[in-house]
């Protein structure tokens, strides 16, 4: 009965690792863990933040002083030894004022020495973001093989035509970021050549760290990372929403998307008040309700609930539209001797309902846009 | 969706919840059903027996909802708002309560629907749209049930609760359907 299909379930189950709250639970722990990171790391956020705000502008992060609302573990790459370069950076970054080949983003430049090109990150499901990173350091590495190495050295501009017809080929996701592309590609080329020999040393890393390249034209700060990532996740989640909520494909943005949820769930929870109403006042004028019907509703619920195991797969196949193929298919497996006595009786009942209540309700459900499951579930509920 | 459909066998979908939309829907009947029995069995000759019956039947409605859908942050504080850790047998009282309660912010909507983000520079229109978003997201924090407390703090955290919240509205919805239909 029941029973077979809570197994199945928790098959499905099994394959997830983590249920929400377990999720959540996860989550509070590396926010706990990265308070004792964040504590340890004070002084390099003082020193790239105070060349950071220029960078905000270009880059579009929203990098607020106060603004960790997730923290991942991160760990900038130039940990201990390349600090000295951290500090090192804003002094010789005037000199590049009077390079010509670097006249084009003085303060900026210092800005981007401030921060490294590369850091590991821990982060929990990063797949795509870190798939397209990892694809972004393949080019990289093409790239700095053209680039003189060292990190003292800035004649980085040669190159940096070279790079600049590859890297604009690459498609790179980051709407945000885009707009910033062009003013921090010079900047790019530069730092990229000094994070050179932190991307030989960040493959070598500890294993239990995602490494994270920064993609063209995007701080690697570890504040901005997080939030980027942040960002991917919830855009991530918005789109899952969009399936859910019917009509949302043509709407882009999060403010929209946002409204329409709000729309939608206002306009749920209206009917399913209304729906109450509608049966309480059901209740209240049917002094003695059809108890032969109703129990004959939950007996026929265990039968319903073999369904999908008996015609579940089958079922699952089937294109949506063809609802009439799935009717039959559940009519013939309603047939089965079914051994409660009130159900028999129902089961004709239900039958004779089948055929108008079933089409009723699957109209205004075409609109619903739900998936083969939820249409499923309706023609359940179609047999009581 | 029909990608995912044909693959069901060996593809898991990344929303937990849609592999439970079937026994939520078992268990949401199953718990409704007897409780609306119950009801229509009790014998309670009030004078205002039609706006408490409404009460009971909005509290089974909505306890059936938090029941049938366990494990979401949701369906926990519901259960918490509908159940305070107190006796139960004063359906009506509490009920009312909730309703109260679930009606204030029915109306207010402050939601800005203009297009703020088309008309602005760079750095003032991303502070607007995040506004505007954040102004959403405190909105949607109201309408989803704990959606204010500790446990939604988190964006993320939001939005999968609002997918489940919202497929599971729409099972209760149809399932509510079904049965004034098969009445």
């Amino acid at each position: 009965m029941l029973h077979r299909l809570e197994s199945l379930k928790s098959c499905t189950y099994d394959r997830m690792d983590m249920t929400v709250p377990e999720r959540q639970a996860a989550r509070l722990k590396w926010q706990q863990q990265n308070h004792v990171v964040q504590n340890n790391n004070p002084v390099e956020l003082c020193a790239s933040s105070g060349s950071v705000p220029r960078f905000q502008g270009l880059v579009g992060s929203n990098l607020g002083s106060g603004q960790m609302v997730e923290l991942k573990r991160l760990e900038v790459f130039l940990g201990t030894d390349n600090f000295q370069e951290f500090l090192n950076f804003p002094v010789t970054g005037p000199e590049f004022g009077d390079s010509e080949k670097l006249d084009l983003l003085p303060p900026e430049a210092a800005a981007d020495y401030c921060i490294s090109r590369t850091s590991s990150c821990q982060m929990t499901a990063l797949d795509t973001a870190v798939m397209k990173e990892e694809r972004e350091d393949m080019v990289l590495e093409k790239m700095e093989s053209t680039i003189v190495s060292g990190r003292g050295s800035f004649n980085k501009r040669k190159a940096e035509t070279v790079a600049d017809h590859k890297s604009k080929d690459k498609r790179i996701k980051g709407e945000g970021e885009g707009e910033s592309e062009v003013k921090t590609k010079c900047s790019t080329e530069i730092s990229r050549n000094s994070s050179k020999e932190n991307s030989k040393a960040s493959e070598v890393q500890k294993p239990d760290y995602i490494h994270v390249r920064a993609r063209r034209g995007q701080a690697t700060d570890s504040h901005s990372l997080a939030e980027r990532a942040r960002r991917e996740k919830l855009s991530k989640k918005m789109k899952c929403l969009q399936d859910l909520v019917p009509g949302c494909n043509k709407i882009t943005g999060k403010a929209g998307m946002l409204d329409e949820i709000i729309n939608y769930v206002q306009s749920l929870q209206r009917q399913v008040e209304f729906l109450s109403m509608k049966i309480a006042a059901l209740n209240s004028s049917v002094e003695n309700l059809p108890t032969k019907e109703f129990p004959a509703i939950v007996a026929n619920f265990p039968a319903a609930a073999k369904l999908p195991e008996m015609a579940g797969l089958p079922c699952f196949q089937l294109n949506p539209l063809q609802k009439e193929s799935v009717n039959c298919m559940l009519n013939e497996s309603m047939h089965p001797p079914q051994t409660e006595g009130i159900a028999s009786a129902s089961v004709s009942i239900s039958e004779q309902s089948l055929s108008s209540s079933s089409m009723t309700q699957l109209q205004p459900f075409s609109t619903w846009n739900m998936d083969p499951q939820g249409l499923y579930n309706m023609y359940n509920m179609g047999f009581h | 969706m029909e990608g995912c459909m044909k693959e069901r066998k060996r593809v898991y979908p990344m929303e937990p919840w849609k592999i439970m939309q079937p026994s939520f829907a078992a268990k949401y009947v199953g718990y409704l059903v007897p409780a609306l029995t119950n009801i229509g069995k009790r014998a309670s000759p009030s004078v205002d027996r039609c706006i408490d019956t409404e009460k009971i039947v909005r509290y089974e409605i909505d306890m059936a909802l938090a029941l049938s859908a366990e494990g979401f942050a949701w369906s926990h504080a519901l259960k918490h708002k509908l159940r305070p850790n107190v006796d139960n047998h004063n359906h009506a009282g509490k009920s009312q309560s909730y309703l109260a309660h679930d009606d204030d912010h029915r109306n207010t909507m402050p939601v800005n629907h203009e297009p703020a983000t088309k008309k602005l520079k760079v750095d003032t229109k991303r502070s607007e749209t995040e506004a505007a978003e954040e102004e959403r997201l405190t909105y949607l924090r109201k309408l989803i049930p704990g959606g204010s407390g500790e446990m939604m703090v988190d964006d993320e955290i939001l939005l999968i609760e609002l997918g489940s919240y919202v497929s599971c509205l729409e099972l209760q919805v149809n399932v509510l359907r079904s049965m004034l239909q098969f009445n």
